[in-house]
């Protein structure tokens, strides 16, 4: 994360967006820094991409303001904002030859040919590609070969931020892996700001810098991934990242440095939790245990835990490094637990089992709709 | 195991496949051409023909040039409704299938109609519309234009119209289908290279559907060639083209081996034109890939 005393890249003020009676985008406002590598993150309909496409100027927005670099770009079209795009399905011309794809937005701004060709040269030696592509069609290309194509021709132009509307999601899982790796190689040796829309928040963990967790036209969260994963700002932050147990529990008493719980089940001898592991939101009443799979693990007969529960081993699930565990509690819940490699204290089906999890792995959350 | 197609003329199982299509073409296409072609050696005396194996009809037809006027004419006047037709049908497909998606069916099926409404009434429509004392003339005096403005009905300009008329929903369609198949995302790239709506236009949509102008060119100029109706009615049969000079070659002079060479001619000429043309635009293609 270089220049972050520099003002923001990108300004994004109290954008709404609506399609006839249908407001897709409902008032966000967001601020990137130069360099900076953003995720925009949520199911479909959220407004990520309707976000990007005001971003990019292929729309214009009901009301707010966009400004680049300082620069208003109300009424400036997309040809003129210093913005490129990578589409979903990358959208590279079929009637062109890959060095012409590379080439069209140069050869749009009246570079000489001479010009155009080195800088081709050194976008396909940027994104590895074999120089022998240049005179084919890009349907002779394979669909990752395709992939950097598009980022070329993206690149070419140095545009001051470069937006990715999905271009990974068609591909198969393991050439997903290179190309994520790829872009964030990409990200480090060009410096440019990266705006990323994604569905998975793996991808978005392992590339951003920042994830804006949308849904519905808002912006939920905005934060670093660890503050996504661990801190999220509601149960449906919590429940898209991946997986977790969110407990039900009753704030009884809120404190300058400890809050007082109830949690059906779980025992806890202090019956407190330092404020620190709880979100702001929360105020007294319902609230939300949020603890992860992975954070979870049994206790044998002497141990001890800050937070323990009793349940039943229902289902066990291998994935080759982790065990994936499914266990009842008396009160009605199904905990999901994983554990890296092998346990000590390995866990049959139908066994009854002592759960625990320490107070630094907990994070409370607003008893919202999820 | 090969799943390709064999391609061994001796293989028994791929002849007897090929037998239906072999015996449908021979019976519906190449028959009737072989019986036309032989036509040609034979010659009519007192309204009969007789069987005499010579070549007087080909004399008569490459030592009159009078014939290849007509072709010449016919040809031109097919190729300036193929051009005239593709600069009009461009837009409105173009605006069917972005600008007007919304009405896009209702269009369709107003040009539809207009399409399959019979060619005479609407070819005889025009001749009214067209007229001295016609609608475009009552209109155009009523704007308070000098009398019998409209004064072309009855010339080549009043046959390119109708032939424009009848086969502009044949471009339409093409273009449409052609344009409608370019992804969207394609426009916005070129937008996003910094394209601008002419750039874009030029550099993106247009050699897209290039195939679409072709194969709606090629259709319009195959029955462009081929109209008798509207140099008849709306050009006064006062400059023929080579459709009716066959029709009157067989019907009114039933003279039917020299008819059956200009059909032979007209069709030779054609189809080599556009082969032609075919082959001179898939060189320039492989040219500027190379």
């Amino acid at each position: 994360m270089q220049n972050m005393n520099t003002a923001p890249i990108l300004q994004i003020e109290d954008i709404h967006k609506d399609y006839g009676t249908y407001q897709a985008l409902k008032g966000v406002s967001l601020s990137v820094r130069q360099g900076e590598f953003i995720a925009l993150v949520g199911p479909s309909g959220c407004g990520k991409t309707t976000l990007l496409k005001q971003i990019a100027g292929f729309e214009d927005a009901t009301s707010g303001r966009i400004s680049i670099d300082g620069r208003d770009m109300a009424g400036v079209p997309a040809a003129q904002r210093p913005t490129s795009i990578v589409f979903q399905k990358l959208a590279l011309f079929p009637h062109m030859t890959v060095a012409e794809n590379i080439g069209f937005p140069l050869k749009l701004r009246k570079v000489v040919p001479a010009e155009i060709a080195a800088r081709v040269n050194e976008m396909i030696a940027l994104m590895e590609l074999k120089p022998i592509y240049l005179d084919r069609l890009p349907r002779a290309l394979s669909g990752g070969e395709q992939q950097r194509v598009a980022l070329a021709r993206s690149m070419i132009s140095s545009p001051k931020l470069l937006l990715l509307d999905e271009p990974l999601s068609a591909l198969d899982v393991k050439l997903k892996k290179v190309l994520q790796s790829e872009l964030k190689r990409l990200h480090r040796s060009v410096g440019v700001t990266f705006v990323h829309v994604t569905h998975d928040l793996e991808e978005a963990m392992m590339l951003a810098d920042r994830i804006c967790v949308m849904r519905a036209g808002h912006i939920l969260q905005l934060g670093e991934p660890a503050d996504i994963y661990y801190r999220p700002a509601d149960a449906f932050v919590a429940g898209f990242i991946g997986e977790t147990n969110l407990l039900p529990v009753e704030i009884t008493r809120r404190g300058k440095d400890r809050v007082e719980y109830r949690g059906t089940g779980i025992a806890d001898e202090t019956g407190a939790i330092p404020v620190r592991f709880i979100a702001d939101q929360v105020g007294t009443g319902q609230a939300l245990m949020n603890v992860r799979p992975e954070l979870i693990r049994r206790i044998g007969p002497g141990d001890k835990a800050e937070c323990s529960m009793n349940a039943q081993v229902t289902e066990i699930f291998t994935k080759g490094g982790t065990v994936q565990y499914r266990a009842h509690t008396p009160e009605g819940y199904d905990l999901a637990i994983e554990i890296q490699g092998t346990s000590d204290l390995p866990m049959r089906v139908g066994e009854d089992v002592r759960l625990g999890w320490a107070k630094k792995d907990i994070w409370v959350l607003p008893a919202g709709a999820a | 195991m090969d799943h390709s197609v064999s391609r061994n003329w001796r293989d028994p199982e791929l002849l007897l496949k090929a037998l239906p299509s072999v015996l449908l073409q021979t019976t519906c296409f190449i028959a009737p051409l072989l019986m036309t072609f032989l036509l040609t050696f034979q010659r009519t005396r007192d309204f009969q023909l007789r069987w005499t194996w010579d070549l007087a009809t080909w004399t008569d037809v490459f030592t009159k040039p009078h014939y290849w006027t007509i072709l010449g004419h016919t040809l031109v006047m097919a190729a300036a409704c193929v051009a005239i037709s593709m600069v009009i049908a461009f837009p409105i497909a173009y605006g069917l299938s972005t600008r007007f998606k919304r009405w896009e069916n209702e269009i369709k099926i107003l040009i539809t109609f207009a399409f399959i409404t019979d060619a005479t009434l609407k070819t005889f429509g025009w001749v009214l519309f067209l007229d001295k004392k016609g609608a475009a003339n009552f209109l155009l005096a009523g704007l308070g234009l000098p009398p019998e403005s409209v004064a072309f009905l009855f010339t080549d300009w009043a046959t390119l119209l109708g032939m424009v008329y009848n086969l502009l929903p044949f471009a339409i369609f093409t273009l449409y289908l052609s344009i409608d198949n370019i992804d969207r995302n394609l426009i916005l790239a070129a937008y996003d290279a910094g394209a601008g709506k002419w750039r874009a236009h030029w550099e993106v949509t247009l050699p897209l559907c290039k195939p679409g102008i072709w194969a709606g060119s090629v259709l319009i100029f195959l029955l462009g060639v081929g109209v008798f109706l509207e140099p008849k009615v709306l050009g006064g049969g006062t400059s023929p083209m080579s459709a009716e000079l066959i029709r009157q070659t067989f019907e009114t002079r039933v003279n039917w081996p020299l008819g059956a060479a200009l059909t032979l001619v007209l069709m030779t000429v054609s189809v080599f034109l556009v082969l032609l043309f075919t082959r001179l635009l898939n060189m320039k293609r492989a040219g500027a890939s190379a």
